[in-house]
């Protein structure tokens, strides 16, 4: 599904390059779960990101569904992750002046979808995640862990082949955050959705089926649990 | 999607409802000036429109050599040209100059903006009729058609076809009703009177169907496709074979069209507009149309930081660009719209007193088609500017950045909304400077030493209908009447009013030593013996003149007469010829303003002539002003109880003269206040965003020892620097400008550097004042807490 090859980023400081990522070769298979590590300012956020097209390799090749995405035009690419990709943030990001079910509608709004059925596929989802009673709140009025539900339930609601998850479960007190690795260790095994995760707890990361360790910017240790 | 979008928006609008309000509050009021604005520019570039405009020409008199340039000409014209040329489909002749005396339950008065017409005025300039017809009112002279709230002054809600009038003693038949005349007519009658009633009177007709005089302004209407140079010839060719008798007075056209914007008329009869005060005054409009929608972008663009979140989270869950793009356009539209609405309303209620301002008589529900057309181009051009430059920025977020915590302010365009502020504070200072040149001089005429006294003087005329032996007796008689009475202190005859004295000949005197190239034009008074005891006039030198006849050929010069006719010292006992009497001088008058300050006072000859005089000025003793209007009233129903009394104070009279430059210093301003409302309702704003973004910096500031005054600085600086470029742009602006205004005026104020000053420290304090608002309570709020919300 994924394969990154030969993957550099780097940003220009004061005339030097500065090197994030450094020669990442990568393969994902499609039903993968894979967990990030790695210490602060490894890169992870880097990688994911990249993986996810919202931030363009300094060079190397990326394949994504046997497209090479590098060499997409900004249309096709947007294209191609609003088919495949839902994100899911430590910060929840949810968009504070639309309520629970309107945040989950937004992806389907723009992939142009009826408004019945946007409605079917929202309630089908507020059902599934056992959120029907809070449709109507906004996000301030949820807790931390809920919001994050809603945050996956967002990316869900678009029917994505790939979650990536930028630390997740950053923000929730423990017991939040083993709830929401259920729920991803359970859209992997029934749904077949591949998931990439960065995480700091070991814990979390044994939800996975590989974990990759990340160490100044080289993938220092790739090992399948 | 679109109501996800007006949801967020919505909901955006309630979430900052301060800055919302202000944002909408502040386009609306802009909107709204424009609006009226350009509802009067449009009246006034559509003047007199009609379908076959192009068709209908207005006949103008020369006569080239003394420069005369009227407006009327000699009855039989129309007649002549209509049945002589085939050129000319339709002719239609006005005179305005005879006002009948109406009769209303004993009362009587001038039927003013009543006019004499021809037959075919109203088909002319296509009249509906809401009752009757012309049919009755071409066939019988007495007969009236009135516009309709006329009709209803007279006749209540009852039928008025059929019912009669009486006026001039004579009962006129009401035939038809028109509607009011639209304010873009330069016909503003109340009712119409056909000539042949007026031509009923032997005397008039006798005189106006001479054809030396001019007394009708008369419309041709030409075939179309005719041309115009070549009809006027045609017309000139028939005034020779004619007005045999006559010099051949030639006649011109000018195009309906035109006719309201025309300048060379003297003594015109329409209210004419300016070309130029049109441009400028929708170039205001326009001015303060872009400084409330600046305080939208920038409003928008300020708030864009806040929006990054939403916006880059849009991005990821799908949105593309061009979607945002429409979002934020939407977004623009929709405040716009309500903005256009709330105008609407705002409209509606201020048109009374924007009538009041302009003189006109727009009517909401009669102007809504055109105010709707000129709204929804407002509308179109503040969406315009409001949508492009926020929608461009905000859709340009790249959501990495704001995910990465890139602080948005690096993002925002701190340059452009500078210059944005920049410019509405140009726009601020120039009016605050205009007002204040504006109010100086306005301050400077009233403040003037005219040369003679204009409070507690009431003045009015004998009609000019009455002869010659008639008036000379009322003129005695009624002086010393008045004269009996306790409540008037003095009471004075003279040829015309002092204030405005239009009364001039050239080439008409003679004295001793007059370069006989010479042929002045020089002002002409005829007084009696009391004008200067009532009028408070200050010699110079010699006397005034005597009760008894002996100085009944006898003049008093004004100082400039002395001056500009050169007159050998001592002028006093010099000979001096005038209108052919022989006489001295006998007096030299101080000057005094006689005119406008818009003109020069020139040498004035004072003369002794009853003959001349019509006009009373009576001046009331003490403040027993009631009194002596009742005393006025029971001489003159006494004298002259076939003709209504019209009477005016000299001070009324005075500030008349200054109509349109009161009118011009009321909308400055009421342009300045909108102007620096609107900027500092931006600065406001602007203002609290800073803060807002700012919070955390200002926390960590108190909390490392900056005092209340140090933030406070912090904050204004920026705003302070901005409105001081303003002003060094703007000065020279006003300067320019003000300058040319101020040359109308013979007697003016020097335009001084500290009007300006002034104008940068009023538009600096008001400024000031918006910031410390919030400034001050972000400085004195506690810094923990707001370290705690970062
Ligand atoms: N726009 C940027 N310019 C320069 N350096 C950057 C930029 N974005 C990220 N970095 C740097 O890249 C490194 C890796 O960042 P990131 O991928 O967010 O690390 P992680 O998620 O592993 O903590 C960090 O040292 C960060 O400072
Ligand atoms: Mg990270």
């Amino acid at each position: 599904m994924i394969a990154l090859k030969n993957i550099f980023k780097w940003y220009n400081v004061g005339g030097n390059r500065n090197f994030i990522l450094k020669d990442i070769n990568l393969d994902i298979q499609q039903g993968e779960f894979i967990s990030i590590m790695g210490p602060s300012g490894s890169g992870k956020s880097t990688l994911l990101n990249i993986i996810g097209m919202l931030d363009e390799a300094s060079e190397g090749t990326y394949i994504f569904q046997d497209q090479e995405v590098f060499r997409l035009k900004e249309k096709q690419r947007s294209q191609l992750y609003k088919d495949y990709i839902g994100f899911v943030f430590q910060a929840y990001h949810l968009i504070d002046e639309l309520t629970v079910y309107e945040n989950i509608e937004t992806p389907l709004i723009y992939k142009d979808m009826k408004s019945s059925e946007r409605k079917a596929i929202v309630a089908d989802i507020l059902d599934r995640f056992g959120i029907v009673g809070k449709k109507d709140l906004f996000p301030n009025q949820l807790s931390g862990g809920q919001q994050q539900l809603v945050g996956i339930a967002r990316a869900l609601a678009s029917k994505p082949k790939l979650i990536l998850a930028d630390e997740p479960t950053g923000n929730l007190n423990s017991k939040q955050g083993e709830e929401i690795m259920e729920l991803f260790k359970q859209l992997n095994k029934e749904d077949g959705i591949t998931i990439i995760q960065v995480t700091h707890s070991e814990k979390n990361a044994a939800y996975g089926s590989r974990i990759i360790n990340l160490l100044d910017g080289r993938i220092d240790t790739n090992t399948t649990l | 999607m679109l109501k996800n979008y007006f949801q967020t928006a919505w909901r955006n609008i309630i979430k900052h409802k301060a800055t919302s309000f202000i944002n909408i509050f502040g386009l609306s009021v802009g909107m709204t000036a424009a609006v009226l604005i350009f509802l009067w520019a449009q009246n006034e570039r559509n003047f007199d429109s009609q379908p076959d405009q192009k068709q209908i020409y207005r006949l103008t008199t020369r006569v080239p050599s003394i420069g005369w340039v009227w407006e009327s000409t000699p009855l039989l014209l129309a007649e002549a040209i209509r049945t002589e040329l085939p050129d000319v489909q339709k002719t239609a002749r006005l005179n305005t100059n005879n006002l009948p005396v109406v009769s209303l339950k004993g009362n009587l008065f001038y039927g003013k903006d009543y006019a004499y017409v021809d037959d075919d005025w109203f088909s002319m300039f296509n009249y509906r009729f809401i009752a009757g017809s012309t049919t009755a009112f071409n066939a019988n002279p007495f007969s009236i058609i009135l516009t309709k709230s006329e009709a209803r002054r007279f006749f209540a809600d009852a039928n008025p076809v059929g019912q009669s009038l009486h006026i001039d003693s004579v009962d006129y038949q009401v035939r038809g009703i028109v509607p009011d005349a639209s304010p873009n007519s330069s016909f503003q009658y109340k009712a119409f009177l056909p000539i042949s009633a007026l031509l009923t009177n032997p005397k008039i007709r006798a005189n106006d169907e001479n054809w030396d005089n001019a007394n009708y302004i008369t419309f041709v209407k030409l075939a179309p496709g005719v041309n115009m140079e070549r009809a006027t010839r045609k017309i000139n060719d028939v005034i020779k074979l004619k007005g045999k008798a006559s010099d051949n007075v030639p006649v011109s056209m000018i195009s309906l069209s035109d006719m309201h914007f025309e300048t060379e008329i003297q003594n015109s009869v329409f209210n004419h507009g300016n070309k130029n005060t049109v441009l400028i005054i929708s170039l205001i409009g326009g001015l303060l149309l872009l400084i409330a929608c600046i305080n939208y972008v920038n409003l928008s663009t300020a708030k864009a930081g806040l929006r990054a979140k939403e916006v880059s989270i849009r991005k990821i869950t799908g949105a593309s660009r061009s979607d945002l793009f429409t979002q934020f356009i939407g977004e623009s539209f929709l405040t716009s719209l309500v903005a256009a609405v709330i105008t609407l309303i705002l409209v509606r209620f201020f048109l009374p007193l924007f009538n009041e301002l302009t003189g006109k008589d727009f009517d909401f529900r009669y102007s809504l088609p055109i105010l709707l057309q000129v709204s929804g181009v407002t509308l179109i051009s503040s969406f315009i500017l409001n949508s492009i430059y926020p929608a461009l920025l905000l859709s340009s977020f790249s959501p990495i950045n704001v995910f990465r915590g890139v602080t948005i302010l690096k993002v925002k365009d701190n340059t452009f909304r500078k210059g944005l502020v920049i410019i509405q504070f140009i726009v601020s200072v120039i009016l605050i400077a205009a007002t204040l040149v504006i109010y100086k001089q306005m301050q400077f005429i009233q403040q003037k030493d005219l040369g003679y006294s204009k409070s507690q003087v009431v003045s009015f005329a004998l009609p000019f209908t009455i002869n010659r032996d008639r008036k000379n007796a009322l003129l005695k008689t009624m002086k010393q009447e008045l004269l009996a009475q306790s409540a008037v202190q003095s009471v004075t005859t003279s040829n015309q009013p002092l204030v405005n004295m239009g009364s001039a000949c050239s080439g008409c005197a003679d004295w001793a030593g007059r370069d006989t190239s010479l042929r002045p034009t020089i002002a002409q008074l005829s007084v009696d013996e009391d004008f200067q005891k009532t009028m408070d006039l200050k010699m110079q030198s010699g006397r005034w003149f005597n009760r008894n006849t002996s100085d009944k050929h006898n003049v008093v010069l004004n100082e400039t007469a002395l001056k500009t006719l050169s007159i050998r010292e001592p002028a006093i006992g010099q000979q001096f010829v005038f209108k052919g009497d022989t006489g001295q001088i006998i007096g030299i008058a101080k000057d005094f303003t006689f005119k406008s300050m818009h003109d020069k006072i020139g040498p004035l000859v004072i003369f002794n002539n009853a003959d001349w005089r019509s006009y009373f000025a009576v001046r009331i003793s003490g403040n027993h002003t009631r009194e002596a209007l009742a005393a006025v009233e029971t001489v003159w129903k006494k004298n002259l109880p076939e003709v209504p009394l019209e009477y005016s104070f000299l001070d009324e009279q005075f500030s008349e003269l200054y109509t349109e430059d009161t009118r011009t210093s009321h909308l400055t301003l009421i342009f300045a206040c909108i102007a620096i409302v609107i900027s500092s309702l931006g600065v406001f704003s602007l203002v609290a965003f800073e803060v807002e973004h700012r919070t955390k910096e200002i926390g960590i500031r108190k909390i490392l020892g900056a005092p209340i005054k140090g933030i406070v600085s912090m904050l204004s600086a920026d705003f302070v620097k901005l409105v001081f470029i303003s002003i060094l742009v703007a000065s020279p602006i006003a300067w320019w400008v003000m300058n040319k205004w101020i040359q109308n005026f013979v007697y003016r104020i020097p335009i001084n550097w500290w009007m300006f000053a002034i104008a940068g420290v009023i538009a600096m304090l008001i400024t000031l004042i918006t910031i410390s608002f919030q400034a001050i309570k972000a400085a004195m709020a506690n810094p923990v807490k707001s370290l705690r919300t970062e």
